[in-house]
């Protein structure tokens, strides 16, 4: 028994040392080669925990991300109230679907980028403006997911539930919902990933107009960073806190649909 | 109706066809002309080989196929929708994968309109009472993906019984099961039936199967149909004497009827089988 364990338990050391070293000879390649021939604007790998553990300590990096997480999650939201009743109507009703597909068509190709300079003139620079931005990206993965999952129910189900009396809107609700819900929940993951993209953008460029000023957000923390106190090791520690955050909160969806739907094998 | 002389079917197929367009090709005919008379509280049993259109029956029956030619009707009136009064048992199951086995069997009370005059806690005694029956005790809360084969026909029958429909469809409803619990299932369709009320307390039961023994054994009337076009060949009565049980299979006329029903397909099913 102990002897099984230890010998697992090395083995995960084993594993997890092997897939170590590749990224600490690289790690060490990039501190080495930067050292000798960079500038002294280089990023390198220790200064940028440097520069993590100051932008930590001082409090503002986890500020800003506290910003944007409070926006990618009202954007996301917002864009999935919407999206999901919409797409599984659509998914669910051949009409509203011929009625409804070409207009989403037509704007899923336009980036959300592409209406910043709409959603900058109507709701201004600050959090309405990202949240929308947001909702907007998420707005898409959310209802194509959505009407694929309602139209992909199995048929012999609907019959199933007609053979034992159930009306249109208790067939939605017992049957096309529960069905569609794997499909609803892929959604769910891309539109965060694609919400996290476009905020970075959207504060980005919020950032440029407001001129640094206190829109806030951890995009407008990258943009001050390069184009006034030009931080490089600081836009990288941005970088990577936004890729661990998304990381985490994708592992946390993923769990919370595993509680939710213990029978679709994921 | 009171004093009518005859009482009406309870289903009635009047000349159904039903034929499917083929692109650049004669239409395929998967039922022909096929007229049939169930009567109320009758246990039908349809055989036939693979492809004679007994699923296709079945399906015109329960409201969810439309015949291209020819009606159906349940107490006189044309079925053109499935309704609560005809309870369908599919041969892929169709259960709800994100419903539990108790979930499953509860799904038509809980949502449907049979369950309507059952409280909560009628409703539980009853699924309670059904999981037993069907021998599913202790895997209430499983889901089907966990169940085997078997087990999950037994919950797909557990759901049609649980909902006491009038007339219960059953397409091979007992296929998957291994050759012992298919015998104490086989006794338990008859005790659902009715077997031990007056015909006119029992439910009308239209089944479909592969086995003739089953067939012998559980119906009034053996439907045998023929393929390329389903065609009813011949209807065979089956009176063995009520209630049936393990003495039924041991009697001579129970071979009897067997083998009569045999010499009606074999042909078929030998060239079925070489093809």
């Amino acid at each position: 028994m102990t002897a099984a364990l230890d010998s697992r338990t090395e083995r995960w050391w084993t594993t997890a040392s092997v897939g170590l070293l590749l990224p600490i000879a690289l790690l060490s390649a990039w501190q080495v080669l930067g050292t000798a021939v960079g500038t002294p604007r280089t990023p390198l790998p220790l200064n940028i925990v440097k520069a993590a553990a100051a932008m930590i300590a001082s409090g503002d990096l986890p500020a800003a991300l506290l910003q944007s997480l409070g926006r990618v999650f009202g954007g996301f939201l917002l864009a999935a109230s919407l999206a999901i009743p919409l797409g599984l109507l659509m998914g669910y009703s051949r009409s509203v679907e011929r009625n409804l597909d070409p207009v989403v068509e037509t704007f899923r190709p336009i980036a959300a980028i592409a209406i910043l300079p709409l959603a900058i003139l109507w709701l201004g620079t600050g959090t309405s403006a990202a949240v929308a931005i947001v909702a907007y990206a998420a707005f898409f993965p959310l209802i194509v997911n959505a009407v694929a999952g309602a139209k992909n129910v199995n048929p012999t189900l609907l019959r199933a539930a007609a053979t034992m009396g159930l009306d249109r809107m208790t067939t939605i609700r017992t049957v096309v919902i529960p069905a569609a819900l794997p499909s609803i929940g892929i959604g769910l993951r891309i539109a965060m990933g694609v919400g996290w993209t476009a905020i970075v953008a959207a504060e980005l460029a919020v950032g440029a107009k407001a001129g640094g000023g206190g829109s806030g957000g951890i995009g407008q923390m990258m943009f001050v960073f390069y184009a006034y106190s030009i931080e490089l090791n600081r836009i990288i520690v941005c970088m990577i806190a936004v890729g661990l955050v998304a990381l985490i909160l994708d592992r946390m969806l993923r769990a919370m649909m595993r509680r939710l739907m213990p029978w679709a094998i994921q | 109706m009171g004093d009518s002389v005859i009482t009406p079917p309870k289903l009635r197929l009047d000349g159904v066809g039903k034929r499917y367009p083929v692109a650049g090709a004669p239409d395929t005919v998967a039922v022909d002309n096929f007229s049939l008379d169930v009567r109320q509280g009758e246990f039908l049993v349809i055989v036939g080989p693979s492809g004679c259109g007994k699923t296709t029956v079945l399906n015109v029956l329960a409201g969810l196929d439309t015949p291209t030619s020819g009606t159906a009707s349940i107490d006189d009136r044309v079925i053109t929708a499935p309704g609560p009064d005809r309870g369908v048992m599919f041969q892929d199951y169709a259960l709800f994968p994100w419903q539990t086995v108790h979930g499953n069997v509860e799904f038509g009370l809980r949502y449907g309109p049979a369950g309507a005059n059952l409280d909560q806690a009628a409703r539980e005694q009853r699924v309670r009472h059904t999981i037993q029956l069907v021998g599913l005790t202790g895997s209430e809360t499983k889901y089907p993906h966990q169940l085997s084969g078997g087990m999950r026909q037994r919950v797909a029958l557990a759901r049609l019984i649980a909902n006491e429909p009038e007339v219960l469809l059953m397409d091979e409803p007992l296929a998957a099961l291994d050759a012992q619990t298919r015998i104490v299932l086989q006794d338990e369709m008859l005790r659902i039936w009715g077997q031990d009320r007056s015909p006119s307390e029992r439910r009308t039961v239209v089944f479909i199967t592969h086995a003739i023994d089953e067939a012998v054994f559980l119906s009034d009337r053996v439907a045998v149909m023929t393929a390329h076009p389903g065609r009813l060949k011949e209807i065979v009565d089956i009176p063995l004497p009520r209630p049936r049980g393990d003495a039924t299979r041991a009697l001579p006329q129970f071979q009897a009827l067997t083998q009569q029903i045999w010499s009606l397909i074999r042909d078929e099913a030998y060239r079925a089988a070489a093809a």
